[in-house]
């Protein structure tokens, strides 16, 4: 595989569009181009994190972040 | 309401076509107030941060070392974009209340397996949200009733993603309305594919069987929208 098809398919890995056979050779690639291919990676979950901060921020529920802190507190203590 | 709907596809269109020929999408930057702008786009956070405060990576690292306090300011910095997300995948306020939660307390217990090497705190705990969302969507049979609110929200507001922008808006020139155009100048089937895949966690093949369409069109669609959106994210980036 080409690096640059390599970067197509990256593109559709951050977003879970890869069928199973093409993320069969998509990780092998992976592990061919090694850390040149990690940073291309890294740099495309700016796709994801765009696709997110696309949309207008919801409001959560007062309630969720009182739960998630005492869920904490709780398995800290354990 | 439809006349101005296709009037806007119609100049997106002649856009697009520009575009193609030039081999990449052209993004008019809007306006932007110089304070805070740059900085908007190219940092982690929705907002600013205030002079002094932490980091995302500095944040991740407290809550790898169990800094209940770093995991509390975390939550009131994303708990809005990760909820929307939610929320655009499930399409139910509760269920992405609990989600929510259910997501903050993985990236608690998840923290260690982060590295910075592998990108910046946001793009993992999009990628962790968004891979709950569609569990959870599946987990409990939702499917349809989202496809059903969907489906109506679609006809009510057709291209969720083709955002006309006022010129208030544009003067504001926060960091979605510059995504959103990126976004916006791909054409619609492209769109469709991309939201498809990304919101709905469906395969290609689900794509190729719901818009009746080619496998191969399917995957060159998300290969050219994609690439058109990381080029012009870049492009944004590099000139800001």
């Amino acid at each position: 595989m080409s690096f640059e098809e390599f970067q197509n398919r990256a593109r559709r890995f951050v977003v879970g569009a890869l069928d199973p056979d093409e993320m069969a050779e998509f990780e092998s690639a992976r592990g061919e181009f090694g850390e040149k291919a990690e940073a291309f990676i890294a740099e495309c979950y700016s796709l994801s994190e765009a696709f997110a901060l696309s949309l207008k921020p919801a409001k959560a529920s007062d309630q969720i972040k009182a739960r998630l802190m005492e869920m904490v507190k709780n398995r800290q203590a354990h | 309401m439809r006349l101005s709907h296709s009037i806007r596809n119609a100049d997106q269109e002649i856009n697009n076509i520009e575009s193609e020929r030039e081999g990449r999408l052209r993004i008019r930057r809007p306006l932007l107030k110089k304070e805070g702008g740059a900085e908007a786009l190219d940092q982690s956070p929705p907002t600013a941060l205030k002079p002094g405060a932490p980091s995302d990576f500095e944040l991740m690292a407290g809550i790898q070392r169990e800094d209940s306090q770093a995991l509390s300011q975390l939550y009131d910095r994303y708990n809005g974009i990760l909820k929307a997300l939610v929320l655009r995948v499930i399409h139910n306020e509760a269920e992405a209340d609990d989600l929510l939660q259910e997501i903050f307390m993985e990236i608690w217990n998840q923290a260690k397996n982060f590295s910075a090497q592998r990108g910046k705190p946001l793009g993992w705990m999009v990628t962790l949200a968004r891979r709950r969302a569609i569990d959870g969507l599946r987990k409990k049979q939702a499917y349809a009733r989202a496809e059903e609110r969907l489906q109506h929200e679609t006809e009510q507001q057709p291209d969720a993603w083709v955002h006309n922008s006022t010129e208030e808006e544009i003067l504001d020139g926060d960091r979605r309305i510059l995504i959103r155009r990126v976004i916006g100048m791909l054409p619609p089937a492209q769109q469709q594919a991309i939201e498809l895949a990304f919101f709905r966690g469906m395969s290609q093949r689900e794509i190729a069987a719901k818009t009746n369409t080619p496998l191969g069109t399917v995957k060159t669609r998300l290969e050219l929208g994609l690439k058109k959106i990381y080029d012009g994210l870049k492009e944004l980036r590099d000139e800001l």
